[in-house]
């Protein structure tokens, strides 16, 4: 079952431009940063001659955090919004499918598309640093760290955004949750080690990313079971 | 009557203080076409809603084959199709992908498309976005739709709403059309006499919420008290006529050339028109007046604030 509804839910978003956002993103933040270390290329690889593919990969990691919290919002809402304009929910669920199944569809479908931003962004962090000049000696490790981890502690707004979306008809209301998340993720490492927004920065005491996304995945796995048993539970409109 | 394919015992919504739907006891056979009627707001969508499993109901329960909705949703659905109110489509999307997208769930052949495709004469336009079709071109996809899983069961809620009279009459011919070939017991619902009358084999009446007539269209006609309207050249020749044979006519008020008969049977009618003739009487129009919809839930439900 999980299978047709998953072929179905991808077949939905042809033509949407959700590839095309999911391509902007990265880009846009890989292109933001390669802009800043142009026009300051001097001052920046004397202030971080120790180590430039840790200061690039950084530089990215700290501007993606507000645009994966507003990709979250916007692509949630998308996929949601499919089935909201013409109110196909009716027509989705009078399908022989569990209602569990339809909504952990859609949030692996976000999901996915998610990683595949992750991915994009690691791969022009690679091109952005040699690009720069910066050799080819890559910090794997840290790379993947940055690039994935984010994902993962990001899962407790993931999971918000997907249940918002879906419940809610008026789209307004979700968008508005992601646009206040990703403003206030800007004060984000200047809050408490508990403070969901700050793990998304991959900063704690213990100074272990990890620490960061184990919790991310525990609060969105809670979250995501909160809001499947509401959608279940929930009337179709 | 043939075995239920619906049967609901005592359903009943309550949403806020109102109830929505109160104790209802459906019974659909199998093969019938079943006339779900009521005007706007009297629960019908509400009902259908709770036949698919869409709402829960506040009381009550829903069989279908058989089964328990509730505990058997899944393998009772699949043998389901149904359009509920307005069609649900992917407008960016074309008529084949719409179709493709429910297949993935129904799992079903792909060549099911096509079939689908032909029966709706959707065939030429399969490649172009749905935004772009017109509502009855939509409303035809959506039985497309529902038709897809080859369902033994077809639920449509008014699938004739804001269709111009031509698409009216395909969607009735289709309609009518599903249980001979198909062998589909058919419940479609509406808010028009007329409509569900020319396609319906059993009929069922809600009113706030409340089913309150449940039979044959045959008994819905005996019970509605059409009369026959005979107009001829001789009135009071007529009358006689008719009485001397067992049949209280009535003046119409206007015209003393106008007759009102109760409801007669076919071939009883077709005797009177025969007397008539034989007797050098000119019978210029032979009509049936109905009463309206309105009329017969005053009627039906016994008071005037029923509507």
């Amino acid at each position: 079952m999980m299978r047709g509804v998953m072929a179905s839910e991808w077949l939905k978003i042809r033509r949407k431009g959700i590839w095309l956002l999911i391509a902007l993103g990265p880009l846009g933040v890989v292109g933001l940063q390669a802009l800043n270390f142009f026009l300051r290329y001097d001052y920046l690889t004397k202030r971080y001659a120790d180590d430039l593919w840790g200061a690039v990969i950084g530089n990215v990691h700290q501007l993606s955090v507000p645009t994966l919290l507003m990709g979250i919002a916007i692509v949630a809402s998308m996929i949601a919004g499919i089935e909201h304009q013409t109110n196909a929910w009716k027509q989705t669920l009078a399908l022989p499918v569990s209602k569990w199944c339809v909504f952990a569809c859609k949030f692996t479908l976000l999901c996915t598309l998610l990683v595949c931003a992750c991915t994009l962004l690691a791969a022009g962090t690679v091109v952005l640093g040699i690009a720069l000049g910066y050799g080819t000696d890559i910090p794997l490790v840290t790379l993947l760290v940055k690039s994935y981890l984010p994902f993962l502690a990001a899962m407790p707004f993931a999971a918000l955004q997907t249940w918002l979306s879906i419940t809610i008809k008026n789209q307004a209301i979700p968008l508005t949750t992601g646009v206040l998340f990703s403003v206030l993720c800007l004060f984000g490492t200047a809050v408490g080690d508990w403070v969901p927004l700050k793990w998304l920065y991959l900063e704690n005491q213990w100074n272990e990313p990890f620490y960061s996304a184990g919790p991310g995945l525990l609060l969105g796995l809670v979250i995501y079971v909160i809001g499947l048993i509401h959608f279940i539970r929930k009337d179709v409109s | 009557m043939s075995e239920a394919v619906i049967e609901t015992n005592q359903l009943t919504k309550k949403l806020g203080n109102k109830m929505a739907v109160d104790r209802l006891d459906l019974r659909i056979g199998q093969g019938e076409i079943y006339g779900f009627l009521g005007p706007n707001g009297a629960g019908k969508t509400t009902t259908i809603r709770m036949l698919l499993g869409l709402i829960r109901p506040t009381r009550g329960t829903v069989r279908i084959f058989g089964r328990d909705l509730q505990k058997d949703r899944l393998s009772v659905l699949r043998r389901v199709g149904s359009l509920v109110e307005y069609p649900s489509y992917y407008g960016h999307l074309t008529a084949y992908e719409n179709l493709e997208a429910v297949r993935c769930i129904l799992d079903v052949p792909r060549s099911r498309i096509d079939e689908v495709l032909s029966v709706v004469r959707l065939t030429k336009e399969a490649k172009r976005p749905v935004k772009g079709f017109s509502l009855g071109m939509k409303q035809r996809l959506g039985i497309a739709t529902a038709l897809l899983g080859s369902p033994e069961l077809l639920i449509l809620d008014e699938p004739t709403n804001g269709l111009d009279p031509s698409g009216i009459l395909e969607m009735r011919e289709l309609i009518k059309s599903m249980p001979k070939q198909l062998g589909m017991t058919v419940l479609v619902s509406s808010h028009l006499l007329s409509e569900v009358e020319q396609m319906a084999t059993q009929v069922g009446i809600i009113a706030q919420g409340k089913l309150i007539f449940q039979d044959s269209i045959e008994a819905l006609r005996q019970h509605s008290g059409s009369r026959i309207r005979i107009s001829v050249d001789q009135g009071e020749a007529a009358w006689k006529m008719l009485l001397a044979s067992g049949i209280q006519a009535e003046w119409e008020l206007t015209d003393a050339n106008r007759l009102l008969l109760p409801h007669e049977s076919d071939e009883q009618l077709a005797r009177l028109v025969k007397l008539l003739v034989h007797n050098d009487i000119s019978v210029y129009r032979v009509e049936e007046e109905k009463r309206s919809l309105e009329d017969m839930f005053l009627e039906l439900t016994g008071g005037g604030d029923s509507l």
